[in-house]
């Protein structure tokens, strides 16, 4: 870019920066700040996969799934078998996991949840997390405790801007995560099933009473939730490693980000999905010593949250969302 | 063989007293804690504290562990005791990993005390008086006994009018909100009397146990305790008991398979969770009541309607 049209920006910037000590603050932190957002951006796109699928089964039948995050770890591990045992390149066996998994829900849904669409929410809740342990003990007794790897070559990391850096795996995740949220977000509008999949979230009597054949809904609402799980446990396979507690490692901010948007809103996981991501990270990586010294507490050398405390983050904002708006960011305050 | 079947009793009272203190909360109050270790947890960890750190002796231990425990569940049901049951649920599960978070972070004393190493080497109240085979003996009957005083309070509880209005809440807030009762404020209450049983069986397991880190404390555990309950069934305090003799003896089987099947011990470890996992949906879906489903009380004017019919 020419860089003497960027000159009154910067200007500005120096002017805030002066002026403002909340500026100069960032200032310090920018480096920081700008990693912060490339790793808060991959760890929104896991969240999102998983959130999504969270809040459509609970949309379509009012109960959260326990069992859901385990999707996940199946998935990775699926995509695990296919890339390193059958030779499958890793993207086509990762669309071949995804697609198993989704089975697999469906398979899940008819063996049991429909079985139990009439009983009360907290039996379904108590079978899912029944479900959730089964799957997770089995792929342990399957695939052993130990973390596996996919056959990746060494990553490099690409300068992207300043000292910000990123392997190509990690844009890869979230590009895919990208594709698959706008894919997801044409279903819903553009297409008769999406439709059907939002007025059966919206009144499930309504959209029966209309001519939709619900429980043909419901197998479409397991298998693209399921799925998406599925995928997005291969993209947590692909940035971190696979190990049978993957998915349960990370079943608090998955339910938070499906509870911070307005369960049974999947755009509202999207945006939940961001929020926790970047609350997490930005929480760990903001120095909160300018903070406590407002309150009066003296912040010598930084005050960090110790990583330990990470999924605390979650957590907190879980009650606070509770608390303060227990329909969500964009839920419909009258459900 | 009886050094196992010694074990073996004291493993089912510590863990009947804990399923006897999740009876409260989902057989009797309808609340569903996914979380409910914590007490287990917190049980443990402050009568260890307390004996080990500050050299109480074992009762005061077990009376603080039920105290902190009872507080907690105050603290954990404040704000979420008008939310929807899932979203409590959701919250009870998160709640009790935060904890197990804090144990797993924070140092008890000096470097190799708490967090991740665990405590080690927490007394045995009584130990000197007895030989160890003795003292085994001894324990399981101090743990039976504390069983036994769990279940009597159980069922007096039962029979009182804030049990009765514990059972009304169970079946849905309209009755009891018509009736005057707050009802939050009697599930904060409920959840007191299950911590303060729950902090129990934590402190008799920690001293039983001798060694507790938080490899002990996961979602797990919960879990086991709710196949106790719903296998036995919900709602009647004789039914937790059976789950949770069951599920033990299930638990505990894998010593003898492994004379019997050529799989590794961590393998059947997993497998024997997987079975509990099936089995409990399969009761949900063809027993949904239990082994032993809850004695409705019958009236006289029902129990004329009934035999009319």
């Amino acid at each position: 870019m020419d860089e003497t049209r960027l000159v009154p920006f910067v200007a500005f910037r120096n002017f805030l920066v002066r002026n403002f000590s909340v500026f100069q603050y960032l200032e310090g932190t920018k480096e920081v700040l700008l990693q912060v957002l490339i790793d808060s951006l991959i760890y929104s796109s896991e969240l999102a996969l998983l959130a999504i699928g969270v809040t459509m089964v609970y949309g379509a039948l009012r109960f959260p799934n326990f069992a859901h995050v385990e999707f996940a770890t199946l998935g990775a591990y699926l995509a695990f078998v296919l890339s390193a045992g059958l030779g499958a390149p890793l993207y086509v066996a990762l669309l071949i996991a995804a697609v198993m998994v989704g089975v697999v829900g469906v398979g899940i849904d008819l063996a049991v949840f429909r079985k139990l669409r009439q009983t009360s929410p907290i039996l379904l809740m108590i079978a899912s997390f029944g479900i959730g342990i089964a799957l997770r003990e089995a792929i342990r007794a399957i695939w052993g405790t130990s973390p596996v790897f996919y056959p990746l070559p060494l990553q490099r990391p690409l300068q992207l801007w300043g000292d910000m850096s990123a392997t190509p795996v990690q844009i890869a995740i979230i590009l895919l995560a990208a594709v698959c949220v706008y894919g997801f977000h044409l279903l819903l509008n553009r297409t008769k099933l999406g439709i059907a999949m939002r007025s059966l979230a919206d009144n499930p009597n309504l959209a029966e009473a209309s001519g939709i054949n619900t429980e043909r809904i419901i197998r479409s609402v397991w298998l693209i939730g399921a799925g998406m799980a599925g995928l997005g446990g291969v993209m947590i396979g692909l940035d971190t490693q696979v190990h049978p507690n993957m998915g349960f490692a990370i079943i608090i901010p998955v339910f938070c980000a499906a509870i911070l948007g307005g369960i049974g809103n999947p755009y509202g996981a999207m945006l939940g999905a961001l929020v926790v991501a970047f609350a997490q990270n930005v929480g760990l990586a903001i120095d909160w010593a300018p903070l406590a010294s407002i309150l009066g507490w003296s912040g010598e050398g930084g005050l960090y949250i110790p990583t330990g405390y990470k999924a605390a983050i979650p957590f907190g904002l879980l009650i606070l969302c509770l608390l303060l708006r227990p329909q969500g960011l964009m839920g419909d305050p009258n459900r | 063989m009886i050094e196992f079947l010694i074990y073996l009793l004291t493993m089912i009272g510590i863990w009947g007293i804990l399923s006897l203190s999740l009876h409260i909360q989902y057989g009797m109050t309808g609340l569903i804690n996914l979380g409910h270790v914590v007490f287990f947890m917190l049980g443990a960890y402050v009568s260890t504290i307390l004996v080990m750190l500050v050299g109480a002796p074992f009762i005061v231990g077990l009376a603080g562990g039920m105290i902190v425990a009872a507080l907690v569940a105050v603290v954990m049901a404040l704000p979420t005791a008008n939310l929807r049951e899932d979203y409590w649920a959701i919250c009870t599960l998160a709640f009790a990993e935060m904890v197990r978070l804090f144990f797993l972070n924070q140092p008890l004393k000096g470097d190799y005390m708490g967090a991740s190493f665990g405590v080690s080497g927490i007394p045995q109240p009584l130990s000197a008086l007895f030989s160890d085979y003795g003292y085994n003996l001894f324990y399981m009957v101090l743990v039976l006994v504390c069983l036994l005083a769990a279940f009597g309070f159980v069922l007096w509880l039962a029979r009182q009018p804030f049990g009765r209005a514990l059972k009304a809440i169970r079946e849905g807030d309209e009755v009891p909100l018509t009736l005057g009762k707050a009802v939050g404020s009697y599930r904060i209450r409920a959840m007191a009397l299950a911590g303060l049983l729950g902090g129990a069986a934590g402190s008799l397991f920690a001293h039983y146990n001798a060694f507790i880190s938080p490899n002990y404390f996961l979602p797990l555990e919960t879990f086991l305790v709710w196949a106790m309950i719903i296998l036995g069934g919900a709602g009647n305090p004789l039914g937790a008991l059976a789950g949770t003799v069951i599920i033990q003896l299930l638990y505990n089987s894998t010593r003898f398979m492994k004379a019997f099947v050529p799989l590794d011990a961590s393998m059947l470890g997993s497998l024997r969770m997987v079975f509990i996992g099936v089995l409990i949906v399969v009761v949900i879906l063809y027993l949904p009541q239990g082994l032993f489903p809850e004695k409705k009380r019958s009236y006289a004017r029902t129990r004329a309607k009934a035999s009319a019919d």
